[in-house]
């Protein structure tokens, strides 16, 4: 009797730890949303190696990271503005090419120190004016960051006068963008280390979890005492900084740049980041995903070109990947919820 | 009958100021009409061939406002489309292609019905799978505009019948060309249909609280197809008018209209979140650029100049929403009350 009493008070004891610890269950869509880009980017890479003629050799792989370079430092910054749910950064495409405009522009004119001076006063500028507007007003990200696009672009065009700024031929940033460390191009250290630096930010910093937990559920975490408005003004400044390296990055590659040099940035960037699983419902989302995801869309691209397939249907099938990623990820969220 | 209650709704103002106040507090114009008012005055005063020429001046605001009436009703239901400016590039390219191979008429049922199709597509993801409407139609952005590089084979596709074109650009009835008729005629079919017809009328009732309109028995998802019927189709129109009067369909045509459209539609003080707005705000909002855009274009004003003006007249126009302003004057409240708070301390 004694015995059966202390079962039962057991199992009433356990359950609701129980249904805490387990795990909700998971539906097809929605493992498929969790993990199914080491899946896709596995099947990917297999199909290129077997299928695409001229994937498979160092050159091209070199060449696939030297290109995802700048795009995937965009895509880990704007990371943070996802995963605090405010969708994305468009202006990314006005602040690469500024800093790019800038670093070669500036440095030519005074030198290389006053021109990351510049760059980076430019970077906070945007930074400040989004997150200020996002933040503390409340106004639509996409919307927001829409008209800061067009200042930034308008202002870059009308400093510039729309046209290619050229670097000296021998100066440090053609050689830092042409030169490598073993096989490695520095864009792809560059990637690497950015990589290595916000995974650190959002993981082991107190930042890093405010913005998480911002994601999940702002009024919560507002209630907790948190200055929101300064959550997502720091979101919105990582992404800031991220695409003036990216900026720096491109810039490097061909010693030139001009004020359209970051068309489609935003885009690719936002493709790679949902691709990789960072959900833009907010909350739920990494930095190693992100760059997982522009290895996928990078590698995507460069099987595209190599198949000769036409600049408009490349645009198709990365419009069509962002639906579709974002599909899965709904479905998946809607099936594990019932 | 002796003790009837009446109900009285709203404000309970009497005399001409009150009722004057009641009218103005239920308008959602307001900002539109100020920004309209320093506009017009500064242009009469240093550029008064705005005025003069007011052939261009109306053409202008046709091809700024076409889109951005379109795009109202899907911003009163809350959601946003983003892929308008697509559409028009899509729109465009398939009426001239078609229109090469068979005839005008048909050329321009293909684009509508292109219009239709993507917005079928776009209120499928959004309506039925639950997807953002931010998120879907800038994929949509993305994929149409790939979509019109690939129909018009990455070059602007030239319209074969040029007198059509050259006629099209001419003034019709009066001074007023085509376009002009037509986005009259638009704005009052949609300003109508939003304010006069129960389906448009539900698009506010959507908007403003989805699951109160879901029990009050609106069929919320075909309201979401509707507006977002209406965008898809205004925006082909909006393509093949560009297109025939230019007698060329160009794919990368539309990026400019996404900015403008958008700042008139948000100038003319409809709530982003939706519920509120009318069509008489997006028309004055886009009164307001067209006149700013034209009187710039006259002073010799360049481009990238004239890009950061509705770049930043949007910006201001999306923080001056009433509810950013409360938001921010929540955030600053608060401080204010720590500061005294600890000074109490």
């Amino acid at each position: 009797m004694a015995k059966e009493t202390f079962t039962e008070s057991m199992t009433v004891a356990k359950d609701p730890q129980d249904s805490k610890v387990t795990k909700p269950k998971t539906s097809v869509l929605g493992f498929i949303a969790d993990k199914g880009i080491f899946f896709f980017t596995g099947i990917l890479v297999l199909t290129a190696v077997l299928f695409v003629d001229g994937f498979a050799s160092l050159q091209n792989v070199t060449d696939v990271f030297h290109r995802a370079a700048p795009i995937g430092i965009v895509a880990l910054g704007m990371t943070f503005v996802v995963i605090t749910g405010n969708y994305l950064d468009l202006s990314v495409v006005a602040q690469a090419a500024a800093a790019g405009v800038i670093l070669i522009a500036v440095s030519n004119a005074f030198n290389l120190i006053i021109a990351f001076a510049v760059a980076f006063v430019v970077a906070i500028i945007f930074g400040l004016v989004n997150g200020i507007a996002v933040g503390y007003f409340k106004a639509n990200a996409v919307i927001v960051t829409l008209a800061t696009t067009y200042i930034g672009l308008g202002l870059l065009r009308l400093l510039s006068g729309g046209s290619q700024v050229f670097g000296p031929a021998d100066g440090p940033i053609a050689t830092f963008g042409t030169s490598k460390l073993g096989p490695f191009p520095f864009s792809a250290l560059v990637l690497i280390a950015v990589t290595l630096v916000l995974t650190f930010v959002l993981t082991r910093t107190n930042f890093g979890f405010m913005i998480r937990s911002f994601g999940v559920n702002n009024s919560a975490t507002r209630l907790a005492g948190t200055n929101t408005g300064l959550i997502v003004i720091g979101a919105f400044m990582v992404t800031s900084m991220a695409a003036m390296f990216a900026g720096f990055v491109l810039a490097a590659f061909s010693n030139t740049a001009v004020s359209n040099m970051a068309t489609g940035f935003d885009f690719q960037a936002l493709a790679a980041i949902i691709v990789g699983g960072t959900s833009v419902f907010g909350g739920k989302g990494s930095v190693p995903r992100t760059l997982l995801g522009v290895v996928f869309v990078s590698i995507l691209s460069n099987v595209l070109v190599l198949a000769q397939v036409s600049y408009g249907f490349q645009q198709v099938a990365i419009g069509s990947l962002i639906v579709l990623a974002v599909t899965v990820d709904a479905l998946g969220r809607r099936v594990s919820k019932k | 009958m002796t003790n009837q209650t009446v109900i009285k709704v709203g404000s309970t103002a009497t005399g001409f100021w009150g009722k004057l106040r009641t009218v103005l507090a239920r308008r959602t114009e307001g900002r539109a009409v100020v920004l309209f008012a320093i506009i017009a005055t500064v242009v009469t005063v240093s550029q008064p061939l705005v005025f003069t020429a007011y052939q261009v001046t109306l053409g202008r605001i046709a091809l700024i406002g076409l889109v951005a009436l379109g795009l109202t009703a899907v911003i009163l239901m809350g959601e946003l489309d983003l892929s308008v400016a697509s559409t028009l590039a899509v729109s465009g390219v398939i009426a001239v292609t078609v229109a090469n191979q068979t005839n005008m008429a048909i050329g321009v049922l293909a684009a509508l019905a292109a219009g239709v199709l993507i917005s079928l597509i776009n209120a499928f993801f959004v309506a039925i799978i639950g997807i953002n409407s931010f998120i879907t139609t800038l994929g949509m952005l993305f994929a149409l505009r790939g979509m019109a590089f690939v129909i018009s084979d990455e070059a602007p596709v030239k319209l074969q019948n040029t007198d059509l074109g050259i006629a099209f650009g001419q003034p019709l009835l009066g001074p007023l060309t085509p376009r002009i008729l037509i986005f009259f005629f638009i704005f009052i079919a949609i300003q109508i249909f939003v304010s006069r017809v129960k389906a448009g009328r539900e698009l506010l009732a959507v908007g403003g609280n989805r699951q109160a309109a879901y029990d009050a028995g609106i069929p919320v998802k075909r309201r979401i197809f509707t507006g977002f019927i209406i965008s898809g189709v205004v925006a082909s129109i909006a393509g093949i008018i560009n297109a025939v009067e230019r007698t060329s369909a160009d794919p990368t045509s539309g990026s400019t209209v996404l900015l403008a459209s958008f700042a008139a539609a948000i100038i003319g003080g409809n709530y982003l979140k939706g519920g509120k707005g009318s069509i008489v705000g997006t028309l004055i909002g886009a009164a307001s650029l067209g006149m700013l855009q034209v009187a710039l274009t006259i002073s010799g004003v360049q481009i990238p100049i004239q890009e950061i003006f509705i770049g930043g007249i949007l910006l201001i126009a999306v923080i001056t929403d009433p509810s950013s302003l409360r938001a921010v004057w929540g955030s600053i409240s608060t401080t204010l009350q720590g500061i005294r708070n600890s000074l109490a301390k």
